[in-house]
C-alpha cells in the first residue's frame, strides 16, 4: 500500500529524516514508536506533504506522491490525522465532517455522517456544536472521522491516544479496530505501547530519523531487551 | 427633526457602498491573512469600469442594475487576474511586504487609470429616476439614498448564507481558521484563495460603482476608500462580517453629522470614535482575538553588531560626508541635506518596526508634525530655529506617546493599518484647519536665522543632529532597554512573566521613533523653507517603509543604506520620467518578488548560506 525509500526531511538547518525507509502491506496496521523527538511527527507530515521532503520517494498504492501537495496527496487517498487535532473551533461537528468529504473510492462504500456516528456514537448527540466547545476525547473522535470522510486508503494518526481519559483510549482502541476491519489501512504514531498492542500488527521503531527495527508487533512483545533498547526513555 | 432625519439617511446611504467595500476587503483578509492595499484600487476601478459600462447603457432602472452586476463581475474577473498573477506568490512573506507589495499594485493602478480615463473627475450623468424624490415625514429624500440603503443588509445577508449554507463558505470559514489543515483534508487551496480574492474584489468594485451617482470616478477614490475601510474593519473587528456591517454605519453616520455640524472636525471625530472602540474592545466591536494563523511563523533575525570592517567603512563615510561641503556644490549639498535627512527618518522606523516589531504604515505623521511643530514655532510663535528644533521632536514625540497609548496595545496589521488611518487624519486635519497651517498652500518662510542661512553650516548642522540622534538610537538598541523591547517582539507573554511591562517598554520606544523621525520633519522645513500636508503623505510613510525595507529590517546599517540609495535613485527617477509612480511600484512588485527578505536580507543569507556550507 505505502512504500517509503530513504526520505530525507529538514526543518530549517536540522536534519530530522535520515534516510527512513519502511513498507505497509494494505489492510495491515503499522505502529511507528520511538522517543520524543525521533521524528515520528516529522515522518507522517513529510507523507502527507506539509513538510516537503528534501529527497526519497513515497508511493501510495503504485503512485508517486513525494513533494507533491498536501491536497494532491490527500486526494490520491492518504488521510492525515494531527496529533494536536486541529479541529476547525468555529465550525460545527457537521461542518467539520463537510470540509473532509471527498468523491468516493474504488467502489467501497462511502464513509457518511451516519456511518461515522454508528462508530463514534459520542458524535451523533452533537451535530451541531462547534468544534470549540468539544472536551479532548470528543475533538479527537471528530479529528478520526473527519479525515474518513475523505474515504482514505490509508490513514495516518499521529499520537491518537495523548492526553485522553483511560476510558475514551478504550473506546478509540474499538473505533481503531473497526476501521481496520472496513478495509483502511493504518499507520499509527505513537508512544504508549500498551495503545500499540492493542490496535497494531507490525512495528517500526525510529530513532534520531531512521528505522532501527521493523517487524511483526508480537516480536517486539516478545522482547523486553528490544523494547528496553529503543523505548526506554 | 427631520433634517436630522435626512442627514441620518443619508448617513446611511453613504454607509452601504462603504460596507461593500469593507466586506471585501474583511473576507480577503480572513482567508489569504493579506491586508490588501490595492483593494481601495479594485474599488477605483470599479468606479471608472462603472462609469464607462453604464454610459453606454440606457438609461433605464433596469440598464443600471445591469451595469452595476456587469462591473462587478468585471472587478471580480480583474481581481482573480490579481491573485493568480501576483499576490499568490507573497502569501509566505512578512506582512508589512505584503502591505507594501499591494501599495506598488495601488502605484501602478493608479498611473494605468490615468492613462486609461485620463486626468478629469468623470461624473454620471444621472437618469430621471436616480434624481426621483420620495417624501418621507415631509422632507424629500433621494430615491436612490434609499436603494442604497436597502443594498446594505441585504448583501449582508446574502453573504451569511454563502458563508453558512454552502459547501463553499464552509471551507472558506475552515481556511479561515487553519488552512494547512484544509490543504491535509484534500481542498485546493489555490483555487479557494482566487475564489475567494475574486468575491472580494466583485465587492469592491459593486461599492466603488454604487456610489457613482452621488460622486464621480476620480483619481483619489484609492487611498480615500482605502483609509476607511480600514477604519471600517479595525473597528467592526478583523474578519468578521456582521462587525464590518455595523461599523460602516456607525462611521458612515457619524461622517454625514459631521459634515454639518463641525466640518473642521470630522476626520478627528472618526478618529475619537475608533480610539474609544478599540480601548473598550481591542479587538473591534464584533472581532475576537487574533491568532496568526496557523502554519505560519515568522522568525525574526538577529540585530548583531557590525563587523569591524563595516565599522570602519562606516567611519570613513561619516568623515567623507563631514568634508562634503568642501567639495560639493549647493545642489549636491541640498540633496546631501535630503539624504541625511532620510537617514534619520528611516533609522527612526527600523527602530519601531526592527526590534520593536511594530510595524508603521504612517510613520510620516511623526515626520509631518515635527515639521509643522518647527514651522509654527518660527511663524506663529515668532520663536528662533533652536526653538524650533527643540519643539519638532518634543510635540511629535507627544503625539506619539498620545497615539501610541492606544496603538501599542495591537499589533501586526491592526497596528499597521491604525498607523496609517492616523496619519490620514493627521495630513486631513493639517489640511482642513487653513486658519492655521495654510492649508494646501502650506506654511513658507521657514528659512534658517542668518548664522545658520550658508547651505553648508545647515548641512553641518544636519549632519551633527541626523548623526547623534542615529547613534543615539543604536545605543538604545544596545542597553538593556532595547534587549526587553526585543523580548517583548518576540514573546509578549514570555517577557512579561519575566517583569517586563510589555505595554510601556512598546510605548517608551514608539515615542522615541515619534521624537526621532519630528526632529528630521523639523530639519527638512528648514532645509526647504516650507512646509506642506503632503509631508504627511502615505507615500512619504511608504518612502520610509521601502528604505528600511531596501536595506533590511535585520541590521542597524540596512535603513541607513537603504535611505542612502533610495533618495539618490529617487530623484533620478523624477528627473527622467512622468509615469513615476507606475515605475517605482513595478520597482517595489519586483523587489518584493525577488528578495521577500530584503535586499540586505538577502545578501546576509547568501552570505551565511556561503560560510555554514
Amino acid at each position: 500500500m505505502l512504500h517509503v525509500d530513504t526520505l530525507h526531511a529538514h526543518y530549517g538547518r536540522a536534519h530530522i529524516l535520515q534516510g527512513l525507509s519502511f513498507h505497509i502491506a494494505p489492510g495491515c496496521a503499522l505502529v511507528l514508536l520511538g522517543r520524543n523527538g525521533a521524528g515520528k511527527s516529522t515522518t507522517l507530515k513529510s507523507l502527507i506533504g506539509l513538510v516537503r521532503p528534501t529527497s526519497g520517494r513515497i508511493t501510495l498504492a503504485g503512485q508517486d506522491i513525494a513533494g507533491h501537495e498536501p491536497h494532491a496527496i490527500a486526494r490520491a487517498g492518504l488521510g492525515y490525522v494531527p496529533e494536536d487535532r486541529r479541529i476547525f473551533t468555529e465550525l460545527t461537528v457537521m461542518e467539520n465532517l463537510e470540509v473532509g468529504r471527498l468523491p468516493p473510492r474504488d467502489g467501497r462504500p462511502p464513509w457518511t455522517p451516519e456511518r461515522l456516528f454508528a462508530l463514534f456514537p459520542n458524535l451523533a448527540a452533537m451535530r451541531n456544536r462547534p468544534g470549540g466547545r468539544m472536551s479532548g476525547g470528543e475533538q479527537q473522535m471528530l479529528a478520526i472521522a473527519r479525515t474518513l470522510m475523505g474515504n482514505p486508503r490509508l490513514i495516518l494518526l499521529d499520537e491518537p491516544s495523548e492526553g485522553l481519559a483511560p476510558v475514551i483510549v478504550e473506546h478509540m482502541v474499538h473505533a481503531i479496530r473497526a476501521m481496520r476491519d472496513s478495509g483502511v489501512t493504518i499507520l499509527l504514531a505513537e508512544q504508549n505501547l500498551h495503545f500499540a498492542l492493542a490496535v497494531a500488527d507490525q512495528a517500526a521503531i525510529i530513532e534520531k530519523g531512521r528505522i532501527t527495527w521493523h517487524g511483526p508487533i508480537a516480536a517486539l512483545q516478545a522482547d523486553p531487551a528490544l523494547r528496553e533498547a529503543w523505548l526506554a526513555p | 427633526m427631520s433634517a436630522l432625519l435626512v442627514q441620518l439617511l443619508t448617513g446611511l446611504s453613504g454607509a452601504s457602498s462603504l460596507f461593500l467595500v469593507a466586506a471585501g476587503l474583511t473576507v480577503i483578509f480572513g482567508v489569504t491573512r493579506v491586508v490588501n492595499f490595492s483593494h481601495g484600487s479594485l474599488t477605483m476601478l470599479g468606479a471608472y469600469i462603472g462609469w464607462s459600462v453604464l454610459t453606454r447603457l440606457p438609461r433605464g432602472p433596469e440598464w443600471f442594475i445591469l451595469g452595476i452586476v456587469l462591473t462587478a463581475l468585471i472587478a471580480a474577473a480583474l481581481g482573480a487576474l490579481l491573485e493568480t498573477l501576483l499576490l499568490r506568490r507573497i502569501y509566505r512573506a512578512p506582512e508589512l511586504l505584503q502591505l507594501l507589495f499591494t501599495f506598488g499594485i495601488v502605484l501602478v493602478v493608479q498611473d494605468a487609470t490615468l492613462w486609461l480615463w485620463g486626468p478629469n473627475d468623470l461624473p454620471l450623468p444621472r437618469a430621471p429616476w436616480l434624481r426621483s424624490f420620495v417624501s418621507i415625514a415631509g422632507e424629500r429624500v433621494p430615491l436612490y439614498d434609499l436603494i442604497l440603503i436597502a443594498i446594505g443588509p441585504l448583501v449582508l445577508a446574502a453573504l451569511w448564507l454563502l458563508f453558512t449554507r454552502t459547501r463553499w463558505g464552509t471551507l472558506v470559514r475552515a481556511a479561515t481558521e487553519d488552512r494547512d489543515m484544509v490543504a491535509a483534508l484534500g481542498v485546493d487551496q489555490k483555487r479557494l484563495f482566487t475564489t475567494v480574492f475574486a468575491l472580494g474584489a466583485g465587492l469592491a468594485g459593486m461599492g466603488g460603482a454604487l456610489a457613482l451617482p452621488d460622486a464621480s470616478a476620480n483619481l483619489q477614490i484609492d487611498l480615500n476608500i482605502i483609509t476607511d475601510a480600514f477604519v471600517v474593519v479595525v473597528v467592526g473587528g478583523l474578519g468578521s462580517l456582521p462587525g464590518a456591517f455595523l461599523a460602516s454605519l456607525l462611521i458612515g453616520v457619524l461622517q454625514s453629522f459631521g459634515i454639518v455640524l463641525l466640518p473642521q472636525a470630522t476626520l478627528v471625530l472618526v478618529f475619537v470614535i475608533m480610539a474609544a472602540v478599540l480601548v473598550i474592545r481591542p479587538n473591534g466591536l464584533l472581532g475576537r482575538a487574533q491568532s496568526t494563523a496557523r502554519g505560519e511563523a515568522h522568525a525574526f533575525a538577529l540585530v548583531r553588531p557590525a563587523a569591524p570592517v563595516l565599522r570602519r567603512l562606516g567611519l570613513a563615510a561619516l568623515l567623507l560626508a563631514a568634508c562634503a561641503p568642501l567639495i560639493a556644490g549647493p545642489f549636491l549639498l541640498s540633496v546631501l541635506t535630503e539624504m541625511l535627512i532620510a537617514l534619520l527618518f528611516a533609522a527612526s522606523l527600523h527602530f519601531m518596526m526592527g526590534p520593536g516589531g511594530m510595524a508603521s504604515f504612517g510613520h510620516a505623521a511623526w515626520f509631518g508634525i515635527g515639521a509643522y511643530a518647527a514651522a509654527f514655532a518660527v511663524k506663529g510663535l515668532a520663536l528662533g530655529m533652536g526653538a524650533g528644533l527643540l519643539l519638532a521632536p518634543l510635540i511629535a514625540g507627544l503625539a506619539a506617546a498620545l497615539f501610541g497609548w492606544f496603538v501599542v496595545r495591537l499589533s501586526g496589521v491592526y497596528l499597521a493599518m491604525l498607523t496609517l488611518a492616523f496619519a490620514q487624519i493627521v495630513w486631513a486635519a493639517l489640511f482642513q484647519a487653513v486658519e492655521i497651517t495654510g492649508g494646501d498652500n502650506g506654511i513658507l518662510g521657514v528659512w534658517p536665522p542668518p548664522w545658520a542661512a550658508d547651505r553648508r553650516v545647515f548641512y553641518w548642522l544636519t549632519l551633527l543632529l541626523c548623526i547623534a540622534s542615529a547613534l543615539l538610537l543604536r545605543r538604545i538598541l544596545y542597553a538593556p532597554f532595547g534587549y526587553a523591547l526585543r523580548a517583548t517582539r518576540d514573546s509578549e507573554r514570555r517577557a512579561e512573566a519575566i517583569g517586563l511591562h510589555a505595554v510601556h517598554i512598546r510605548l517608551a520606544a514608539f515615542t522615541l521613533a515619534g521624537a526621532a523621525a519630528g526632529l528630521a520633519g523639523g530639519l527638512s522645513a528648514f532645509s526647504k523653507g516650507s512646509v506642506f500636508p503632503n509631508f504627511i503623505s502615505i507615500s512619504r510613510s511608504v518612502d520610509g517603509l521601502l528604505m528600511v525595507l531596501l536595506g533590511g529590517v535585520q541590521s542597524i546599517a540596512g535603513p541607513i543604506v537603504g535611505a542612502i540609495a533610495y533618495t539618490g535613485l529617487f530623484d533620478l527617477l523624477l528627473l527622467a520620467t512622468d509615469q513615476w509612480r507606475a515605475v517605482l511600484g513595478l520597482a517595489i512588485i519586483t523587489l518584493v518578488l525577488a528578495f521577500p527578505h530584503g535586499i540586505a536580507g538577502s545578501i546576509h543569507r547568501l552570505w551565511l548560506r556561503g560560510r555554514e556550507a
